[in-house]
């Protein structure tokens, strides 16, 4: 009987509505936050300070905006090189590339902030300072580290799109008679785009919440601008509030770009397009003129005298010959440039680690890696446990919790009832809409609304990460279930089985195993985004380093070096772990050689 | 938020560190002979971790002699400049003893004590390069973010007929991070209260110099909960028997006197009632 009325949308409809209009009053008037809210400080002058905060906000969204655009672009065109060279027979180029990519995997993007912006001028000579303090250096170094950071993360998208081409579709290309610049255009491009554009529109989204990363070396973006108003005025709430709404909007421009262009290059012209992919063809407009005007024509025209050519007869052209020898020595010659530079690079790399005061790392390394245990201070939770280690137990309390919660509103984001469907639907997308920091500081504001009560900032660190965490994988658990072929959930509903059987004995099974791979790439993610967390005041690993170097003051190198390496080893371990058994899961890979 | 609601209330029934009870923080204090106090952790020679990895410190001896005269114990919270006032808010600790410089601004939010101690806002910088401000106003200066030394070097720049003040200061999130920025040469001058600044051109002597004059005052006052008169009440009477019986400056000269590295003089005397 209840099922009969479930399946009704209208219901589903209605009883949505009325559990939304209850918890709006709930929240609304019922609820005690115990909090003096005042909107107004976001749209009026402040006395104090001369300054309307709903301005300086919007002048944070829009250096955010800038950072965003820049490191995308950043991202996307070192992403391909890095993905290319990581494809390439030339073997040192490959290496060099694999390095730089697993470096940037593999290291939190605050340790690699840090890094490029203390570390990286201090390798240069006085002159180079002098030049590079002239720009504005703390806008460049956040938008250049985030670009590179998002580069790795692309250079793998775009390799895994290009390889996943069939291999016999390539060969059949070959015999035709293609040639090679021809197969990359007409077979290969367009059908690795396909691959490639959804994940990549995800990088370019974990692009833009990564820039509120920029605050940490001095850059007023949104989340600096946000913390700048709880700072002055102890309204942290209603800053939040703001740039997180921001945010969310900003989020939602690009998924709908992103959108439009995967539709576009989807469905060719089947006259119905969607509302994004109007949007995208509307912005090309201009380009598709210019095609059809100039290009189009001129393409057609080269094509014929090709024709006319090829026709006349094969003839050895000397000039022709000439030139790819030219080319040929070109390749060679810049083959041993890049060998040289390599090896200069590796050998000032060598110097710098050969003058590390090696006793401090020495010294200092239990302290980075228990911090004091077993001797607690204050309010230590676990003997005074920090340092690597509570990094370590957190991202595992967050992965386990967040196993549950993501389990749950995973089945709920891919059940057909609305009910189920729906609020899922707005948990992940308010989630992911938003970067980590800003989860991180709604936990830390609510907790204590909620509870009355509050926790120890380990747990709300804990919590935090779980609830961003949960969003991320239940699109996993989603992807998982969507993988399942449809045939199979047929054939289990005609046998007769439950909506619960039929997950718990088909499809979850299968699902689960599936999605082992993605999941250890998660605890990865969190493992490096505990350094976040330092935030709170949680010491963890980047919170020991920098106490660390707050007390040592001259050995920064030395212990940022430490910390990356502390964070890099283990990721890199778990990756490799998690491609070997992705491999094992799914054995058929081919590799393309280009 | 359903979901949310259930695991962080299952989360806070089991891990619950400790509960804030309604009613005034004094009654809670002398029931549970606790007081909790908010410390800083990289504030040097304030409260920092010392080479053992001991939580030391000027602010920390102060918070020992504090709870010895309230007659309770003491559980330390650690806090930083973001902290350090909301969870006095929130009610997670009942006193902060971090560094804090008494404002208007912030008094809408918690109440203080009197002033404990006289601090000034100066500038660091490299020995021998600059005389004043004035000097480096084409120049960046560090700050840390959310500071009142953030809001008065850009008055002061402002002063000095700087157009855009706020594009020659760079704000950080640490203290540390502003001392690199100036090691490195990428800020003329850091500038935030003379004894933080002293404890950094310590560490590496004869490179770095204080210039120029005071920008300003900062009386540091211990952050109480707003409206608790009664713990405002015994936390002043104890800094004021502190300072007359001599232990106020046995502690001062422990980490500001004339034979350590952040050698200070008393520039002033607490306020006393008779």
């Amino acid at each position: 009987m209840l099922r009969y009325w479930l399946e009704k949308i209208w219901v589903q409809n209605t009883v949505l509505a009325v559990l939304g209009l209850i918890s709006l009053y709930y929240w609304g008037w019922v609820f005690d936050f115990g909090y003096d809210f005042q909107w107004p400080i976001l749209f009026t002058v402040n006395d104090t300070y001369q300054l309307n905060f709903g301005i300086e906000i919007l002048k944070g969204l829009w250096l955010t905006v800038k950072i965003t655009l820049i490191s995308s672009l950043i991202g996307i065109s070192l992403g391909t090189a890095l993905g290319l060279a990581r494809l390439s027979d030339f073997k040192p180029l490959n290496w060099t590339a694999t390095c730089i990519v697993e470096f940037f995997r593999n290291t939190p993007l605050l340790v690699i902030l840090f890094f490029f912006y203390f570390a990286f001028p201090q390798a240069l000579p006085e002159a180079g300072r002098e030049i590079l303090f002239e720009t504005q250096f703390e806008f460049w170094t956040a938008t250049f580290a985030v670009g590179i950071y998002t580069s790795a993360f692309m250079a793998e998208v775009i390799r895994a799109g290009l390889q996943s081409i069939p291999k016999g579709l390539l060969e059949a290309a070959y015999s035709s008679g293609l040639t090679y610049m021809q197969v990359l255009r007409k077979i290969i491009l367009p059908l690795a785009f396909r691959e490639i554009i959804p994940p990549l529109g995800s990088e370019f989204l974990n692009n833009m919440k990564n820039t509120s990363l920029a605050m940490v070396v001095g850059v007023a973006d949104l989340t600096w601008q946000a913390q700048q108003v709880e700072a002055l005025t102890f309204k942290g709430f209603e800053a939040t509030t703001a740039a997180s709404v921001l945010y969310l909007g900003f989020s939602l421009v690009i998924a709908f770009i992103i959108n439009g262009v995967d539709g576009r290059i989807r469905s060719s012209s089947n006259g119905k397009n969607s509302l994004p992919v109007m949007f995208i063809n509307f912005l090309l407009i201009p380009m598709s003129c210019l095609n059809k005007i100039f290009i189009n024509p001129v393409a057609r025209y080269m094509r014929q005298r090709r024709r006319v050519t090829m026709q006349a007869g094969v003839q050895v052209n000397t000039t022709q010959l000439i030139l790819k020898k030219v080319y040929k020595t070109l390749v060679l010659i810049s083959k041993g440039a890049f060998l040289l530079i390599l090896a200069g690079l590796l050998f000032s790399l060598g110097k710098g680690f050969y003058n590390f005061d090696w006793s401090v790392i020495f010294r200092e390394l239990p302290t980075m890696l228990i911090w004091q245990f077993p001797n607690a201070t204050g309010d230590d939770l676990f003997m005074g446990l920090g340092g690597f280690s509570l990094s370590f137990i957190i991202a595992i309390v967050a992965i386990f919790a967040s196993f549950f919660i993501g389990l749950v509103v995973g089945l709920g984001r891919s059940s057909d009832n609305r009910i189920f469907r729906i609020p899922s639907l707005l948990y992940i997308e308010l989630i992911r809409g938003n970067p980590l920091i800003i989860v991180i500081y709604w936990v830390y504001f609510l907790i204590p609304v909620l509870f009355d009560s509050f926790i120890n900032t380990v747990w709300s660190a804990s919590i935090a990460l779980t609830l961003f965490t949960a969003a991320y994988l239940a699109e996993i658990v989603r992807g998982g279930i969507q993988n399942i072929p449809a045939g199979q959930v047929e054939a289990a509903y005609s046998s007769g089985l439950s909506y619960w059987q039929t997950m718990r004995k088909i499809i979850l099974p299968q699902a689960l195993k599936q999605m082992i791979p993605p999941i250890v790439g998660l605890f990865i993610a969190i493992f490096k985004d505990t350094s976040l967390v330092t935030v709170l005041g949680v010491m963890e690993l980047t919170s020991v380093t920098k106490a660390l170097d707050n007390r040592l003051m001259i050995a920064s190198m030395e212990l940022w070096t430490t910390a990356a390496v502390l964070y890099f080893v283990p990721c890199l371990l778990m990756s490799k772990y998690a491609k070997r058994l992705e491999m094992k899961l799914s054995p058929e890979q081919i590799n393309l050689k280009m | 938020m359903r979901i949310s609601r259930v695991l962080a209330l299952t989360l806070a029934l089991v891990m619950m560190a400790s509960v804030a009870f309604a009613g005034p923080s004094y009654d809670r204090i002398m029931k549970d002979k606790k007081i909790r106090i908010g410390v800083m952790t990289d504030s040097i020679p304030g409260a920092f971790f010392d080479a053992k990895g001991e939580w030391v410190g000027f602010d920390y001896d102060i918070t020992t002699e504090l709870a010895k005269r309230l007659g309770v114990d003491i559980e330390r919270v650690k806090v930083n400049n973001k902290t350090r006032i909301a969870f006095i808010q929130q009610g997670r600790i009942d006193a902060s003893v971090a560094n804090m410089t008494h404002t208007r601004e912030r008094e809408k939010s918690i109440d203080f004590s009197i002033t404990y101690f006289f601090d000034g806002q100066k500038v660091l910088a490299k020995t021998g390069k600059y005389k004043t401000l004035a000097d480096m106003k084409d120049k960046k200066i560090a700050t840390m973010q959310g500071t009142t030394s953030e809001i008065n070097v850009k008055r002061a720049l402002k002063a000095l007929g700087v157009a855009n003040p706020a594009a020659h200061v760079i704000s950080f999130q640490k203290e540390s991070e502003c001392f690199q920025a100036l090691q490195m040469g990428r800020v003329a001058g850091w500038s935030t209260d003379a004894t933080i600044l002293l404890g950094y051109a310590s560490k590496t002597p004869g490179k770095f110099e204080l210039v120029g004059d005071f920008l300003s005052d900062e009386p540091y006052g211990i952050g109480l909960p707003q409206n608790d008169s009664a713990l405002r009440n015994a936390v002043n009477a104890a800094l004021q028997d502190m300072w007359r019986d001599g232990t106020y400056m046995a502690i001062y000269n422990k980490w500001y006197g004339p034979d350590t590295p952040f050698a200070m003089p008393m520039s002033g005397s607490l306020e006393l009632w008779p």
